[in-house]
């Protein structure tokens, strides 16, 4: 069983440092808890599954398709929601407020339009082959591509954040927007590269997940959402390093719960651990020194 | 056929109108209509309409029409209790069906009772409801009179020797299902091999069913809806588990075909109702709200429309004196004496005692059909 | 007199509501006052309405001692992780708070044989009259306001400009800090308690993420800058769904938008819009 338990750790860590990757990056260059995150990531759940069962695409042209709407979402809120309140030397609650008013809107739009029921992939879709891997244990194509994609990803945000221009740019704009301003960094461009970026890796996030559950409905990015930010502050927040291990951190908790303690106090210890981190390293497992905001 | 499809939901829509056009009986009916529980609501609404459509669509009840006042609970405890509130004092209704969750029930059903009038509930199974007061009502039968039915055919077509138990430790639906569950296994004498638990929303099992399958069950017990239990199939199905699922009335819906399309086989229930039941009365049933909505109905649809049809009788046999309270009283006495046969079978009502011992609320009386999934259908197991 | 027999009859619940979530909004405008992002009270609200409702259901309690030792116990589980955990500052304390509510959640989810669990406690008796909820209101408010003219106050605005400068001043920052905490507590306990007293009915998930995230929404929407702000954002928070009842299936659509709007257009909360022009030279409170 054990061999399987770690299989399940991983994999279910992959899920989970996947969405985290795209709301940890808002927090550390917005600085904003951006609770509409959920909401993106089931967008992109959406339009992906009618890209392929009205449009009749393939599946990895119907993931692009996903992140194209996902990313206009990402450009929006940037635009009304981050932009106008910064310009309105907004306290720093209320973009999440405003967020959780976004979240509330698409959500029920969503329902509105296509229903609370769950819905799910065409059977054909899914890479559905089963490897097996050594002592017992079984992993889908599925989601051995949902782990390689979470490292993936995280390594092409690091290598951009280290090594391009563009890169150091955003990382100095999230430490101090004003020292980047005088840098002559454009600074309303990168905050609008991203929202869209976080919104991208969201709604990817959001296609996977629902194939691996094959279940999408409206309020599909709630749960997600809370994991998430467990997520982002075990892993410290801002940290794309820290989302990835976070996440598997996370995984391996839960898994290990519920096989050798027991599964009703799975989120009881999940959580248990965020407030135990929390007081002990408040800047997450990996993160870089809390800035205290009085 | 497009035609034909049009004629019917148009004189469905007619006979529905029609009773709001010449209002006499307002029946109200909280359900959810939007948020989470509105998968459930959307269905129970339906059934409604239909069975609405119908009756007035034949004359009425001695020569009235039914107006239905639907307001959306949201699935909420809280929007329930308003929502009965403005039902019962500002729309003056002479019953109520509802709400979808046995959780707002357990919140709204007492200000009915306190108002005296009769509430019913279509999708209500968990405990301590009916027990509530003796104006509560409900037609969909309870988890406890069900499972140990479910459970006996199945470990007799099985063989089975010992259960793994799986069940949703949140939600009042889904915990009331365990605790009958864990009752009718003991009675039964069924060890149990591991009982793992699942927050509603969750959408990984795999550590679960891990755990389920190294303890060599024969067969898994499961107390879910459909949105949660039918990813289970299908992980359980990928972790190389083959047992049977046994599932509470939770599980009896055709969308579990869909949603867990080549791993839905294997699967018990046993409900009431069945899409597969060939009776006269579920067959016309059937067609009638095929012919609106294209889609299969599923035990919400049939609960709610065989409810409406139950309280028509009780109200064909009153005489409506136009005085609200002498009426909703009237109405009250007059149910418990009903028995009809619907898309779920024959039914009556048994009185259950209260929380003080005293007679209270009713339950319903039906026979369990146990199906077991074999190729996208549910087949009927005698 | 029957138009008004009918519309109490009709509307009790949701004006009782009304006052539960302004007690709410209030106890969530002490910490916010003082720039702690605590979102810990749904906690504090679901300690105190499971304390109260299984003194009166199980012991036959008056509601009044239901209702005093329904405020103290969030208080004291308030204190005792109030220490450590108040050394964090801004998001990270929102987050402790938050996952230390869904601890709480968790736990009385799983003491089955105490609470019920997931199958709720029922049956709890109708206590709560208007004027318990009045009076609860209207006390809290005239206590807060004085509060906030006083130096008490001032030093809690002090705090949430600048912490360090503060303490700097000789002032036992950590000292008020608690105390908004623990106040916070037990105000969002005797919400609980008679919210619970007038439902009938009480389960673990009523007390667990989404409700932390209204009773932080009606403090933000109202504006920190003066009690009156959390009046304002209880009422509004309460009253919209149902003024937007009519509305059937757009209504949460409906609600998004306004919520968006009102942030968008009084980032401050809506109090800010009616702060008397005098007042405006006092330094500003909002975090």
């Amino acid at each position: 069983m054990l061999a399987q338990q770690i299989v399940n750790a991983i994999s279910l860590g992959g899920v989970y440092a996947l969405f985290a990757l795209g709301f940890t990056l808002i927090f550390g260059v917005l600085n904003v808890v951006n609770l509409a995150h959920g909401a993106v990531f089931m967008i992109g759940a959406y339009a992906a599954l009618k890209a392929v069962v009205v449009l009749q695409l393939p599946l990895p042209v119907a993931i692009l398709v996903a992140m194209l709407v996902t990313g206009a979402v990402g450009w929006l809120l940037e635009k009304f929601i981050f932009a106008p309140l910064r310009a309105r030397q907004a306290p720093h609650l209320a973009p999440m407020i405003a967020t959780i008013g976004v979240a509330i809107t698409v959500t029920s739009l969503i329902e509105g339009t296509f229903g609370s029921e769950n819905l799910r992939f065409p059977a054909e879709v899914l890479p559905a082959e089963i490897l097996s891997m050594g002592g017992g244990a079984q992993i889908t194509w599925l989601e051995l591509e949902i782990i390689v994609l979470a490292f993936a990803l995280m390594a092409i945000l690091l290598w951009g954040l280290r090594k391009t221009g563009a890169g150091r740019a955003l990382r100095g704009l999230a430490e101090s927007p004003k020292a980047a301003a005088l840098m002559g960094v454009n600074v309303e461009a990168f905050f609008r590269v991203t929202s869209i970026l976080a919104a991208l890796l969201g709604g990817a996030a959001g296609v996977l997940i629902a194939l691996y559950a094959n279940a999408v409905f409206p309020h599909m990015g709630q749960p997600m959402l809370h994991k998430g930010i467990a997520v982002v502050i075990l892993g410290g927040m801002g940290d794309i390093r820290g989302a990835l291990l976070g996440g598997f951190f996370l995984g391996f908790a839960e898994v290990l719960s519920v096989a050798y303690i027991g599964s009703n106090m799975r989120d009881a210890i999940a959580f248990g651990l965020l407030f135990i981190v929390l007081l002990l390293r408040p800047q997450g497992l990996f993160g870089h020194v809390a800035q205290r905001r009085a | 056929m497009r035609l034909q499809k049009i004629l019917s939901g148009a004189m469905l829509a007619l006979g529905y109108f029609a009773g709001i056009a010449g209002a006499q009986i307002k029946i109200g009916a909280a359900e959810a209509l939007t948020g989470n529980a509105a998968q459930y609501g959307a269905p129970i609404r339906r059934g409604f309409e239909l069975a609405v459509g119908e009756i007035n669509g034949g004359g009425g009840i001695n020569g009235q029409k039914i107006e239905m006042v639907i307001e959306d609970e949201q699935g909420k405890k809280e929007e329930a209790i308003n929502v009965f509130k403005k039902l019962i004092f500002q729309d003056k209704v002479l019953m109520l069906f509802g709400p979808t969750l046995s959780n707002s029930a357990q919140a709204s059903d007492p200000v009915a009772q306190s108002a005296k009038l009769v509430v019913f509930g279509t999708s209500n199974t968990a405990d301590g409801i009916t027990s509530i007061g003796n104006y509560v009502f409900r037609n969909s039968v309870t988890e406890a009179d069900i499972l140990p039915v479910t459970l006996r055919m199945a470990s007799q077509k099985t063989g089975l020797k010992k259960v793994a138990v799986l069940y949703g430790n949140d939600d009042i639906f889904t915990k009331s299902g365990y605790d009958n569950f864990k009752k009718a296994l003991q009675d039964l004498k069924i060890p149990v091999t591991t009982t793992e638990t699942f927050a509603k929303g969750d959408v990984d099992f795999k550590p679960q069913l891990t755990k389920i399958k190294a303890g060599n069950p024969d067969a898994i017990v499961l107390s879910a809806l459909v949105a949660e239990g039918a990813p289970m199939m299908v992980q359980a199905r990928q972790l190389g588990i083959t047992l049977p699922f046994i599932g509470g009335n939770g599980m009896n819906s055709p969308r579990v075909f869909e949603l867990a399309k080549d791993s839905s086989d294997n699967l018990w229930v046993g409900s009431p109702w069945s899409v597969e039941n060939p009776a006269a009365e579920n067959k016309k049933f059937i067609s009638a709200y095929q012919k609106v909505h294209t889609t299969l109905p599923d035990q919400f649809a049939a609960q709610a429309y065989d409810a409406m049809y139950i309280v028509a009788q009780a109200l064909k046999k009153i005489k409506l004196t136009g005085k609200l309270e002498a009426d909703r009283k009237s109405l009250r006495d007059a149910l418990p004496g009903v028995q009809w046969t619907g898309a779920t079978g024959p039914f009556k009502f048994r009185q259950v005692a209260g929380r003080d011992g005293k007679p209270a609320g009713y339950d319903a009386v039906q026979t369990a059909i146990v199906m077991m999934t074999k190729s996208n259908q549910y087949v009927i197991q005698k | 007199m029957e138009w008004l027999d009918s519309f109490w009859a009709t509307y009790n619940t949701l004006v009782l509501s009304i006052g539960t979530n302004v007690l709410l909004a209030l106890s969530i405008y002490l910490t916010l006052a003082t720039g702690l992002l605590t979102v810990a009270n749904a906690a504090f609200m679901g300690i105190g309405a499971y304390t109260a409702g299984l003194l009166t259901t199980q012991l036959g309690m008056p509601l009044i001692v239901a209702l005093i030792l329904g405020s103290l116990l969030p208080a004291v589980v308030a204190l005792a992780i109030g220490r450590p955990t108040l050394r964090l500052s801004g998001v990270y304390l929102a987050m402790a708070t938050l996952a230390f509510g869904e601890v709480v959640r968790i736990l009385i989810l799983n003491a089955e044989g105490l609470t019920g669990g997931a199958l709720g406690l029922n049956g709890i008796p109708q206590l709560t009259q208007w004027f318990d909820v009045a009076l609860a209101v209207v006390l809290t408010l005239v206590v807060l306001l004085r509060l906030a003219r006083s130096r008490i106050g001032r030093t809690m605005a002090a705090i949430c400009q600048d912490e360090i400068a503060t303490e700097i001043m000789g002032l036992n920052v950590r000292a008020y800090k608690l105390f908004v905490f623990v106040s916070g507590g037990a105000l969002a306990g005797l919400a609980g308690g008679l919210n619970a007293h007038f439902t009938f009915f009480i389960s673990p998930n009523e007390y667990g993420f989404e409700r932390a995230v209204d009773i932080l929404a009606m403090g933000v929407l109202g504006g920190t800058g003066s009690p009156w702000g959390a009046v304002i954002g209880g009422l509004l928070i309460t009253l919209l769904p149902e003024l937007l009842r009519g509305l059937g299936h757009y209504r949460p659509l409906i609600n998004g938008i306004i919520l968006i709007l009102i942030i968008l257009y009084s980032p401050k909360g809506i109090w800010n819009l009616f702060r008397p022009v005098s007042e405006s030279t006092r330094l500003p409170a909002a975090p």
